[in-house]
């Protein structure tokens, strides 16, 4: 538990992960969308686990802080389009403007949700998101049902050419970026009194309280960091990539879903999990879809079954245990 | 000297009131035990001193500092902790991250190593067994890495919440020579909860009987066990 050589080698693995990502699209351009698939669910896995794999609560309306994000930088684009000479400042804030907006949304869902305890926490997290999606097609904020379209906007702040290179490839290494900084967070969560409070009232509440843990300060930290970096993957894969942003795609609760699944699936709590659990989920995705299209969810949903029965602690998870006591176990955590 | 004063404490879960003004003292460096049958709420009580549960009305009173809306995490510091019911560890950990753990506040941290020592001392079981998983540990060895874990807090009162349930009858006597020892050896005052009320009055030094969220009776553990009366209404020995 104390300081010791080695600690941050764990970070080599996860690392490689998402450099050979973008390697391997820069390598095989023809697969660049592959990779950017598979990016985005690696890096919105990286982001959950912060808070489902840290915390063990299950936030079932996760998506809206990602749907949030988007609209942070879709407003700052379409807004700040006609001051002169913006250029990249216009990226720069609307990142910050998405951070800042799921962080203050993370905020406030916590200070209430997070008073409650495990499956009730779950429930109350379901109503979030879609009552986020009504709140803005019924009340008319940030253009209603209309959603937003900024493509016009990002060729006037940054030119055609940018423009299309902004959402066509850098929007994707944004989020390589961002998934990569989300692990680093989490280690360094693991390694410090942070980790080990989140640990401990994963594995037992009651037990973390008796001993002097503050409990409640750490879920919020752990929320409000997963919340901040799924505000910046919505600003990235989805507001810069797309160009548009509308409610019902903003806040589609399938994500969530596939959330809790890449996390499961690699292993809840791990570093390295929500990587592989991000490939193995984006692969088979990929590769059904071709081998029979239409009927890949009817197929994924027993796979995973089978999967979450056999290896309850995720793939990761249950590698941890096969290396423990071995030279590997600095680099599989 | 009361270490800790409860008055007309009121709490509970939600709109289910479960404390009902009970009051009681515990003497520093003393066993007080907090004797009665299942679901009168001497668990609450426990938590509620502790600051797990929120108190609705009365005062806590902890080395003569009001502390009846203090958070547990501060408590903690202020040297109180519990044990609570049924083996509370952390299941993934090793027997000696569990114990570390213990030693989360700052203030613990600083006698880390002579609270070990201690423990080890009390528990020579768990420094043989300190890499093993603490969830694979016997039922009697997870009750000791729960107590061992709550003495890493540095406590000077410490309150046990049913601490030899689902334990060998063998395994119940070490419990309450443990208790006794954490009392006469390391100076700790205890509050002790029990189901097992012949052991429990051996042990103390005073008792309290609780029923339906109420102190029904107090006294030396020798009037109450000459109480026939208060035997056969609370506690049928």
């Amino acid at each position: 538990m104390s300081a010791r050589p080695g600690k941050y080698l764990a970070l080599i693995p996860v690392l490689a992960a998402y450099l050979g990502m973008f390697v391997f699209g820069r390598v095989q351009p023809d697969m660049w969308q592959l990779v950017a698939m598979l990016a985005f669910y690696c890096c919105l896995g990286q982001a959950f686990n912060l808070f489902l794999g840290m915390t063990g609560y299950v936030d079932f309306g996760y998506v809206a802080f990602v749907g949030v994000g988007t609209y942070g930088m879709a407003l700052t684009l379409s807004r700040l389009s006609g001051v002169e000479g913006i250029g990249f400042g216009a990226l720069v804030i609307g990142l910050l403007a998405a951070a800042g907006m799921s962080a203050m949304l993370s905020i406030a869902v916590g200070a209430v949700a997070l008073r409650l305890r495990g499956a009730y926490f779950a429930i109350a997290t379901i109503g979030v998101n879609e009552g986020f999606r009504y709140f803005i097609e019924g009340a008319r904020i940030w253009n209603g049902s209309e959603g937003i379209i900024f493509s016009k906007d990002l060729r006037a702040i940054f030119g055609r050419e940018t423009a299309i290179a902004l959402s066509t490839f850098w929007a994707d290494v944004f989020v390589i970026v961002i998934g990569a900084s989300a692990a680093v967070v989490t280690l360094i969560y693991m390694r410090s009194k942070i980790g080990f409070a989140l640990t401990a009232l994963r594995e037992d509440e009651d037990a973390a309280k008796v001993i002097g843990i503050f409990v409640t300060k750490y879920k919020i930290i752990a929320f409000i960091t997963s919340a901040v970096f799924a505000g910046l993957l919505g600003a990235t894969a989805w507001a810069l990539k797309l160009t548009y942003v509308y409610p019902p795609d903003a806040f589609e609760i399938h994500y969530t879903v596939e959330a809790i699944i890449i996390v499961m699936l690699g292993g809840a709590g791990t570093l390295l999990g929500p990587v592989v659990g991000g490939l193995l989920y984006g692969l088979s995705k990929y590769w059904l879809a071709i081998i029979l299209p239409g009927f890949q969810l009817l197929i994924f949903a027993p796979i995973i079954l089978v999967i979450i029965v056999a290896f309850p602690e995720g793939t990761v998870g249950y590698l941890k245990k096969k290396v423990r006591g071995t030279a590997l176990e600095r680099y599989i955590v | 000297m009361a270490m800790l004063k409860v008055e007309n404490l009121e709490s509970g879960y939600g709109s289910m009131q479960v404390l009902w003004q009970p009051s009681l003292e515990v003497e520093k460096g003393s066993i007080t035990s907090l004797l009665g049958p299942n679901g009168v709420g001497k668990s609450t009580l426990l938590l509620t001193v502790l600051g797990v549960v929120a108190p609705s009305g009365g005062k806590i009173t902890y080395e003569d500092l009001d502390v009846t809306r203090m958070p547990s995490h501060d408590k903690v510091d202020l040297g109180l902790t519990l044990v609570p019911e049924g083996k509370h560890l952390f299941p993934s950990m090793t027997v000696h991250e569990n114990l570390l753990m213990g030693a989360y506040r700052k203030e613990a941290r600083r006698h880390r190593e002579e609270s070990l020592e201690l423990v080890h001392a009390l528990f020579p079981i768990l420094k043989e067994r300190e890499k093993q998983v603490a969830g694979s540990l016997s039922g009697g060895q997870q009750q000791m890495v729960t107590i061992a874990r709550a003495l890493m807090t540095k406590p000077k009162m410490i309150m046990m919440d049913e601490p030899s349930q689902g334990l060998a009858p063998k395994l119940v006597g070490e419990v309450f020579e443990t208790i006794e020892k954490l009392k006469e050896e390391v100076g700790l005052t205890i509050l002790l909860v029990e189901q097992n009320a012949a052991a429990s009055l051996d042990a103390a030094d005073y008792v309290y009987i609780m029923h339906e969220g109420r102190i029904k009776a107090e006294g030396k553990p020798e009037e109450i066990k000459g109480s026939s009366e208060i035997r056969e209404a609370y506690l049928g020995v």
